[in-house]
């Protein structure tokens, strides 16, 4: 995966190839946050710059629910969009099908047809986190609009399967970290960087909040029918202040999906 | 609206120093458009469409015969475009813009007959800048991740 450059006004655009696809590092580098500020430091529509930037400020500590649990709550955007989480230690069929995916210029991504990224993907979209003691939701403004519900009541995970994105159940570690166990996918989703998966995977999220400003998200991906052993990232999410999610209704316009050609 | 461009442009900019960048798109560049083919037409818009999950506007292109071109151009999505300060209202029907951007690789008008294309920025005939960024940006060819 390639890391983009910063590009804005006045600056020539330097459109990345798939030649310039790397998988990138597994962590945002704590410490090198991006901008957060008034709207996130994100106007501008910005979704990433973490590495970048000079570390933002911590903005004070993080703040905490009634209850003592570490609140998550907030309008999130990606710290380093260009972080896929990859590469994914992919079985020889698994390696196959992303060497032809990217051959191809990644055309049949689902999302390139309006359907949802998947977990742990993100969008360059911000998501929003609402928490009670029962549930964590979590609210995608890309991703096609999609939502994400971890039970935090003690039940089982649930017997629907095949999902798009998973079923998702979480436990507090102590008052700091909830762990969110989710399984029960489909396989049709694609990992970051058009890795596949397949209905075996299985994803935990470790979340905390070490500052007001910022969410820690450390991922542990297994897929015995994909990969060749279990595979660890970090993602970190920059507080967007003072702004809101904003419609994105991916189909009502998708003329794209009729000129993706892919390797033509 | 001149002040609110005006905002938008400095927000763009600072956004520079800080090392932001703009990465926005449900597809694959690559897959769609072709980095190679740039282009660079000056025109009048014909009309602007805020949808989703990219904003779409056609400039037309008159030659020196007289004879009129039609571009459609494929811009940022409405919410990127909203979050850099612009609305359905930046570009008017009938100003002048000057439009830098990629062609499409299959070559293939839509449907109104128009050339299909990929707007990475558009300068107003004042020189000011809008509608800055392309899906050309995104980190990688595999679309939003």
């Amino acid at each position: 995966m390639a890391v983009a450059l910063a590009v804005a006004v006045g600056v020539t655009l330097v459109p990345l190839k798939s030649s310039a696809q790397s998988d990138d590092a597994k962590t945002d580098k704590a410490g090198k946050f991006g901008p957060v500020g008034p709207g996130g430091g994100q106007k501008g529509g910005k979704g990433g710059g973490a590495g970048k930037g000079k570390a933002s400020p911590s903005l004070g500590p993080a703040p905490r629910m009634p209850d003592g649990k570490a609140s998550l709550q907030g309008v999130w955007t990606p710290a380093n969009f260009a972080n896929t989480g990859g590469p994914y230690p992919l079985q020889p069929w698994a390696q196959k099908v992303l060497d032809e995916r990217r051959a191809n210029q990644s055309k049949e991504d689902p999302e390139g047809y309006c359907l949802p990224a998947g977990v742990p993907r993100i969008s360059p979209f911000p998501q929003k986190t609402i928490q009670t003691p029962e549930v964590l939701v979590i609210l995608e403004e890309g991703n096609i609009h999609s939502y994400r519900q971890v039970f935090l009541d003690g039940r089982p995970h649930s017997k629907e399967d095949h999902l798009w994105m998973g079923d998702s159940i979480g436990t507090w570690e102590g008052n700091d970290v909830l762990v969110v166990d989710t399984t029960n996918f489909n396989d049709k989703t694609w990992l970051g960087g058009s890795a596949p998966h397949t209905d075996k995977l299985h994803v935990v999220e470790r979340f905390s909040r070490p500052d007001l400003g910022h969410l820690q998200v450390d991922i542990t991906l297994e897929d015995p029918g994909a990969f060749t052993k279990s595979h660890s990232f970090q993602r970190i999410f920059n507080l967007m202040q003072n702004t809101d999610l904003l419609e994105y209704v991916c189909n009502e316009f998708n003329i794209d999906k009729d000129h993706l050609v892919g390797r033509q | 609206m001149t002040f609110r461009l005006g905002a938008a442009v400095a927000t763009a900019c600072a956004s520079l120093l800080t090392g932001v960048l703009p990465v926005m798109a449900h597809h694959s560049f690559a897959a769609e458009y072709d980095s190679t083919k740039t282009i660079t037409v000056k025109g009048t818009i014909q009309k602007l469409e805020w949808v989703n999950p990219h904003a779409y506007f056609w400039v037309d292109v008159k030659d020196a015969s007289g004879k009129v071109t039609t571009y459609a151009f494929e811009a940022l999505s409405p919410n990127a475009l909203a979050r850099q300060g612009w609305n359905r209202d930046s570009l008017k029907k009938g100003e002048e813009v000057t439009v830098d951007g990629y062609l499409a690789k299959d070559g293939k008008p839509l449907a109104d007959g128009s050339i299909h294309a990929n707007s990475k920025g558009v300068t107003r005939a004042d020189g000011r800048k809008v509608f800055q960024g392309s899906s050309a940006d995104d980190a990688y060819t595999g679309s939003a991740k």
